[in-house]
């Protein structure tokens, strides 16, 4: 243990009280008499010089940092993200149901697969007379009118194919979106 | 608390049981062998239920060339013949010809294409397929992988019965089409990988090339696509998880689909 070692005015006890708000300026600001004679004792005594270029140095001043408190919510937030979405993964499979529906009653509106079919071929035909049309050597390729009923049973196959690719697309990546949070509060 | 810094503890791998040099090249030649012998048994029961679908992968059964336009002197050139000293009649009705030679041809045919998009895309889009392969590795990751791909089919199905009623977006089924093989091309790639990845884990094989599990991995859907009676069932499985597994992910994307970027 050091002894005291009035240089500058000041024991070395007293400087090592000191050392850290000196440090960290803010001994500088608030008391600036008392930070000069800090300096003034460093410059005069060996061992509180030592100290201060330990305490400045990088790592020591990065040991000294305390490490944050988790934040309140945080066991909640864990659980959140481990917990199994269950409504979600129920509608992942009940919707298939409907959607079973209404390409069973798609196909059974266009004759069966014989009219699925036809409806393909009639689509190269249409691209290739349009292709023609484009070239200058064909009329331009009448569309077929659509029955409003099938119109509405293909929009609504359409849109519950999408909410159902959005909800798996949601299942699979619970896991993936739990560790953005986890990691933002393991840097905080 | 300690102060030392947060240390993840090292994922330890699986121990190895077939470490040596040989374990891949032996893996390989019986997923190899088991296509053709499946191909050959594929052919021989020439599934009649498919129609003109039991041929899609495995070809027909006996090759023939048209006698019509051959050119002069060209006999000596036909290379049928010797091959089809290798056709075997059988005696039972169900089993026609068996012919293992054509099961080799189609090994390096559909097999070898098969192989060689699997390689391609993993070699193009590593990040990518690095991505959606660990979705496809995740708890219930096949399942959802599955069901994606079928509410995927249906979804494009109503795209394309939509747009035929249209002039103006009649020019844009070819996209939709060429669009939806191309996720599903790069969904079986992933799902090649995956297999060959699983593969390793379950045998113990010791650690390769990326490239190398990914050979595997797609000779297995092959093997699984000429399986007698059940091959196509089987390829559309892999073809409609593939093609789920790629739509949920966003083509791989680390995002995945978001729009955070449209809240500003």
């Amino acid at each position: 243990m050091p002894g005291p070692q009035p240089f500058g005015g000041l024991a070395c006890a007293r400087v090592r009280v000191l050392m850290e708000a000196y440090v960290d300026g803010d001994l500088g600001s608030t008391d600036p008499a008392t930070a000069e004679s800090v300096r003034v004792h460093l410059a005069s005594c060996d061992d509180c010089r030592r100290q201060h270029a330990q305490a400045v140095s990088l790592p020591f001043r990065l040991k000294a940092l305390t490490s944050p408190l988790p934040p309140d919510d945080l066991a909640n937030i864990v659980m959140a993200a481990i917990r199994p979405a269950r409504t979600e993964s129920r509608y992942a499979w009940a919707l298939l149901i409907p959607e079973g529906l209404l390409v069973a009653f798609i196909v059974w509106y266009l004759s069966g697969l014989d009219g699925l079919a036809s409806a393909a071929s009639g689509t190269l035909t249409d691209l290739q007379a349009l292709l023609n049309w484009g070239a200058g050597a064909a009329e331009l390729p009448s569309v077929p009118v659509a029955d409003v009923f099938l119109l509405i049973a293909l929009i609504v196959l359409a849109i519950t194919a999408a909410y159902h690719l959005s909800i798996l697309s949601r299942l699979g990546d619970d896991a993936h979106a739990a560790r953005p949070a986890l990691h933002r509060h393991r840097r905080a | 608390m300690s102060d030392s810094p947060y240390q993840p503890e090292p994922i330890q791998a699986p121990p190895a049981r077939w470490n040596g040099r040989w374990g891949w090249p032996i893996v390989i030649a019986v997923l190899a062998l088991i296509g053709v012998l499946l191909a050959v048994a594929d052919i021989a029961l020439n599934s009649p239920w498919l129609g003109p679908l039991s041929e899609a992968v495995v070809g027909p059964p006996v090759v023939t060339t048209s006698h019509n336009n051959r050119a002069p002197g060209s006999d000596r050139f036909e290379r049928t013949r010797p091959i089809q000293a290798f056709t075997f009649r059988s005696p039972f009705r169900p089993i026609g010809a068996v012919n293992p030679l054509q099961g080799l041809r189609a090994l390096l045919s559909n097999g070898a294409a098969l192989i060689l998009i699997a390689l391609a895309v993993l070699v193009v889009f590593p990040d990518r397929a690095r991505g959606a392969i660990q979705r496809l590795e995740d708890r219930r990751g096949a399942v959802i992988a599955l069901v994606a791909g079928v509410a995927t089919l249906m979804l494009t199905l109503a795209a394309l019965l939509l747009l035929r009623f249209t002039l103006i977006f009649l020019v844009l089924i070819p996209v939709l089409v060429a669009a939806a093989v191309a996720v599903a091309v790069f969904g079986i790639a992933c799902i090649a990988l995956a297999l060959g990845r699983l593969m390793q884990h379950r045998l113990g094989l010791g650690p390769t090339h990326p490239l190398v599990a990914s050979l595997a991995g797609a000779l297995i859907v092959f093997d699984l696509a000429v399986i007698p009676y059940a091959g196509l069932v089987a390829l559309a499985a892999v073809v409609i998880a593939g093609l789920g597994i790629a739509v949920v992910t966003r083509f791989g994307s680390e995002t995945g689909w978001s729009f955070a970027d449209l809240k500003w």
